[in-house]
């Protein structure tokens, strides 16, 4: 078999061996929306239902949880005890190693959102989106802003310790202030404004927008700028990478 | 014999650090070659400077013809390694980390000698991080060779062995060079230098002190022990006989390193019958890679 597909392979099979972030990636969001789904109980969000609403924001949550986890604080993990040095002294091509990792994050994730969808569609009269196409578009979009981003976040940590501490800082922050979670118009006027500088509030509004009310195109500013974090996070994060946590 | 490394006036820097000072030494095919010295030496900075993946700051280096730094892609199919502290993915069970690498190079037809040469058939389904260390160094010594390189580089393999997996792993090192594999290996075990190289470079301080046959090595020493036991014998007395290198008294058990061991000895019974000192359990001791290191250690300090 082909060593990028034995790379991706892998990666899964480990991936789902590790009951913590498995919890943290299935379980977690399930719950979540079951804790305000009993809050919000069949109270209207804008003339839309809770559902509709809230269950998008959480798979965006799980873009998060993805690139920050089970992307960025594994590499910098395998970074640290020398694995990815460890390759680098095989004939695999670097570029097949990061391929891996991002087709085995995009697997994870799109288990998870399958996952999410299927809680609310049975529990919670969840509907299918009403621009399908735009909402994958959206997804795919928010795939090539967070993965990236959440490689350089963690490669600019040192160790697991801080690659993990890093991410539970920025995905708390995004879980509380973008949105997702808890309803912007309740909050002060000044985390209103912080919530507009977080990545996750615009893949947020992006997903509900497609999800209910409007196509790809009609959202022109939330996807111009999760397009230019993308470019920027790219750029970034191949000047950035590092295969090895020593000196050369 | 053709040699399949050379290395010309190597040097290394970490800052104002010299780890590397004119290194220059050559491999032969087929050679068990032993880079030993002290932590901190300067063997891993030299040995990863040989596989590619640490820049040099200066001198010539050659592996199979290629420069490391320039050719590391073409190299790493011809070359196996295995790190310091030897580290995969924790829950990979020890059949697909086989499988993983395997699929990394395009010729392992003797992966199946490999594994049961390790002994790894029983361990197939088992984690990584469940194994233990002499375990752990099987899977990934087996990562290192499953693609039958020309030259395996083995570093501190034998860090934290057990003295029977370390005798194990002397056998699986000799199993690979006699299928056609040369062995570069560090170590600071002097006694596995001894036991298991057919030459070695001695490293001290990022210096080559000493490059040769360790037997050779000790006899160019020309350094010889004397040791009995004694309960009434003085040492200064002793350490004044004509040809006393150094005296080591380890509750009345004295190990005399001396230039010219018959003297050395005549000189000591006189004393001893002068001075009516008992002399039991007198022999004449070769000097060992630890004596030879010490003795060099020694030389650099007081130099």
């Amino acid at each position: 078999m082909n060593s990028l597909l034995k790379v991706t392979k892998t990666e899964i099979v480990l991936f789902f061996r590790d009951k913590t972030t498995v919890f943290w990636t299935f379980l977690f969001p399930v719950i979540m929306i079951w804790l305000f789904g009993s809050m919000f109980g069949d109270q209207k969000i804008n003339g839309l239902s809770y559902s509709s609403v809230y269950i998008p924001s959480w798979i965006a949550v799980n873009i998060m949880t993805v690139s920050f986890f089970t992307l960025g604080t594994v590499l910098a993990n395998y970074r640290e005890k020398g694995i990815l040095r460890r390759y680098q002294l095989t004939p695999i091509k670097p570029w097949k190693i990061l391929a891996a990792h991002t087709i085995q994050g995009a697997v994870i994730f799109g288990i998870s959102a399958i996952v999410i969808f299927l809680f609310g569609y049975f529990f919670y009269d969840l509907q299918l989106p009403a621009y399908i196409g735009s909402t994958f578009g959206a997804l795919l979009l928010s795939l090539i802003c967070f993965f990236p981003f959440g490689l350089l976040m963690t490669s600019l940590a040192k160790d697991t310790k801080s690659a993990a501490a890093i991410s539970s800082l920025l995905l708390n922050l995004m879980l509380f202030l973008s949105g997702a979670t808890f309803p912007l118009e309740v909050m002060p006027q000044v985390l209103q404004y912080v919530a507009k500088i977080l990545p996750l509030y615009y893949v947020v509004e992006l997903l509900r927008a497609t999800w209910n009310t409007s196509p790809l195109w009609d959202n022109g500013v939330d996807v111009l700028v999760l397009f230019l974090i993308g470019v920027a996070s790219i750029f970034l994060s191949t000047k950035f990478f590092r295969w090895s946590g020593q000196k050369v | 014999m053709d040699s399949v490394i050379t290395v010309k006036q190597l040097r290394k820097q970490y800052g104002d650090v010299d780890a590397v000072k004119d290194v220059s030494f050559s491999v032969g095919k087929g050679e068990i070659f032993g880079i030993i010295g002290p932590n901190g030496a300067g063997k891993t900075t030299t040995i990863e400077i040989l596989e590619g993946i640490r820049k040099r700051d200066g001198g010539e280096v050659q592996v199979l013809g290629m420069d490391p730094e320039k050719n590391r892609r073409n190299l790493n199919a011809r070359i196996g390694v295995q790190f310091q502290s030897t580290a995969i993915q924790e829950k990979i069970k020890v059949k697909e980390a086989l499988d993983l690498f395997s699929s990394f190079y395009p010729n392992n037809d003797n992966l199946g000698d490999l594994i049961e040469k390790l002994g790894l058939d029983e361990k197939m389904d088992v984690y990584f991080e469940d194994l233990s260390g002499g375990w752990k160094q099987r899977v990934t010594l087996a990562l290192a060779t499953l693609h039958s390189p020309e030259i395996v580089f083995l570093d501190e393999p034998s860090m934290g062995l057990d003295p029977q997996a370390r005798r194990d792993l002397w056998d699986i090192i000799h199993y690979l060079r006699d299928r056609g594999s040369t062995i570069i290996v560090t170590t600071h075990y002097m006694e596995e230098a001894e036991k298991l190289c057919d030459r070695i470079a001695m490293i001290y301080g990022g210096k080559l002190e000493a490059l040769g046959e360790p037997k050779q090595l000790l006899e160019d020493l020309a350094t010889k022990y004397l040791s009995f036991y004694s309960r009434d014998a003085d040492e200064n007395i002793l350490s004044r006989l004509p040809g006393v290198i150094s005296l080591e008294n380890t509750e009345g058990h004295y190990r005399i390193m001396t230039e010219q061991l018959q003297r050395t000895s005549y000189h000591l019974f006189k004393e001893g019958e002068e001075r009516n000192w008992t002399i039991e359990g007198f022999q004449f001791e070769r000097g060992t890679l630890d004596d030879l290191f010490v003795h060099l250690l020694h030389k650099e300090e007081t130099a």
